[in-house]
């Protein structure tokens, strides 16, 4: 009984949710499974599409330096007008006296993102390559703690949300830098949606 | 009854979600041979942490409702917008759909998470015999929507940025702001160490 419930072995998983023991060695590692009591996600389905993790990041990673720096919106108001980046609104902010706000924006809509990206780069590169590097584990967790504070959707809701603000006071166009975030946030939704951490965490081990 | 993974002493590890073998004994102090992270059975003081940041979020929304947020001043007239006076001029300006978004994100999404936050809190304290299964559904949905409560932020930088034309039109953030932010910062940290597993844990009790 003890030897069956070594922890070596990957035929037993705790549920995350209600630390519920599960026993998954009849369960094929790509197959998805719910725990039965609380139906958290305990093994996450399908197969690790890592090509497509690798060009999602790169076109992300591509696409970020117009996406904060480009214009996002343009405001034409009796002949002034006036326009914002990810980056400048970040700035903007700051010389507004709001200092910790802005570094609460830049968190959520610039460094989490690239960070996500980046190390999303470095996972699927690394793993497509078979040469993890010995900080691997904390390229994990980093990338797990930039995933949680990446808000780049909040921030194109927040998007549309000013445009329909502005449209009632004057003429509002949609800049480039618009489409380059929702590019950037196609990138993201596709990276989240293709990796497999448990893949990665596996690699690693058994390089090990 | 089932068995949890504590019953016979192995710990998830929350970084990489492997099984470690700890004493019951040994509550800290183990790393995961995986990923060398600190393993131990339940997030330490979890529900100390989550305590002291519901209350503290919950001081900070009284000032982020109560004082201006927002201050659009438009050929020097203008007066000051808290968040709901905000939702309400969008809805007299017909712009239902977006004040509905904006209500929901700044409002009820911070408000619905420290109800439930102290409601899951109290439920673990007082070991209340709410079903475990909604208390579950209720924290993940809590993590699901916490972030969407930054879209106030993000439309106020852009916002300030955007309108800022001299004596024309002008939109300055008011202090508000910050204590939005800190009530949306704190609501999410409480979240992540509030330990769901403590409320299956009174099954087993
Ligand atoms: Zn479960
Ligand atoms: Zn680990």
């Amino acid at each position: 009984m003890t030897d069956s419930l070594s922890p070596h072995r990957e035929s037993l998983l705790a549920c995350p949710d209600c630390d519920l023991l599960l026993r998954v060695d009849a369960v094929p590692l790509d197959r998805e499974c719910h725990c039965p009591r609380c139906d958290a996600l305990v093994q996450d389905g399908g197969h690790y599409a890592i090509d497509l993790h690798l060009a999602a990041a790169f076109s992300g990673l591509v696409l970020f330096v117009p996406a904060v720096t480009a214009p996002v919106l343009r405001f034409t108001m009796v002949g002034q007008w006036g326009s914002n980046s990810l980056l400048g609104g970040v700035w903007h902010l700051w010389t507004q006296g709001e200092q910790i706000l802005s570094l609460l924006v830049l968190l959520c809509s610039v460094v989490a993102p690239f960070f996500h990206l980046l190390l999303s780069f470095g996972i699927a590169l690394t793993l497509r390559l078979s040469r993890l590097p010995n900080n691997f584990p904390a390229w994990l967790k980093w990338h797990r703690h930039m995933q949680g504070w990446s808000m780049l959707e909040v921030y194109t809701l927040g998007i549309i949300v000013a445009y329909v603000k502005m449209l009632d006071d004057g003429d509002v166009f949609v800049g480039s830098g618009t489409y380059c975030v929702a590019g950037v946030l196609l990138c993201l939704i596709i990276c989240n949606q293709c990796f497999r951490e448990d893949v990665a965490w596996r690699q690693w081990e058994q390089r090990k | 009854m089932s068995s949890r993974a504590f019953d016979k002493g192995l710990a998830r590890c929350f970084s990489c979600g492997k099984l470690c073998q700890l004493s019951v004994q040994q509550h800290q102090a183990s790393c995961c041979p995986r990923c060398d992270s600190p393993v131990s059975f339940r997030q330490s003081a979890s529900l100390s942490y989550s305590w002291a940041l519901t209350l503290a979020a919950l001081a900070l929304l009284v000032p982020a409702n109560m004082l201006p947020i927002l201050t659009v001043v438009s050929f020097g007239q203008g007066d000051p917008d808290t968040i709901m006076s905000g939702v309400i001029k969008l809805w007299e300006a017909e712009l239902q759909a977006i004040a509905a978004v904006v209500f929901i994100a700044s409002v009820a999404v911070p408000v619905a998470k420290l109800v439930v936050m102290l409601l899951l809190m109290l439920v673990v304290q007082l070991k209340l015999p709410l079903s475990k299964e909604q208390c579950t559904l209720l924290y993940r949905f809590i993590h699901f929507i916490g972030r969407w409560s930054m879209l106030d932020l993000f439309m106020i930088s852009i916002l300030v940025t955007v309108v800022h034309m001299g004596n024309i039109a002008n939109v300055e953030s008011g202090p508000a702001a910050l204590a939005f932010g800190a009530v949306v910062v704190l609501t999410m940290l409480a979240a992540d160490y509030f330990d769901p597993r403590l409320l299956w844990d009174l099954e087993h009790e």
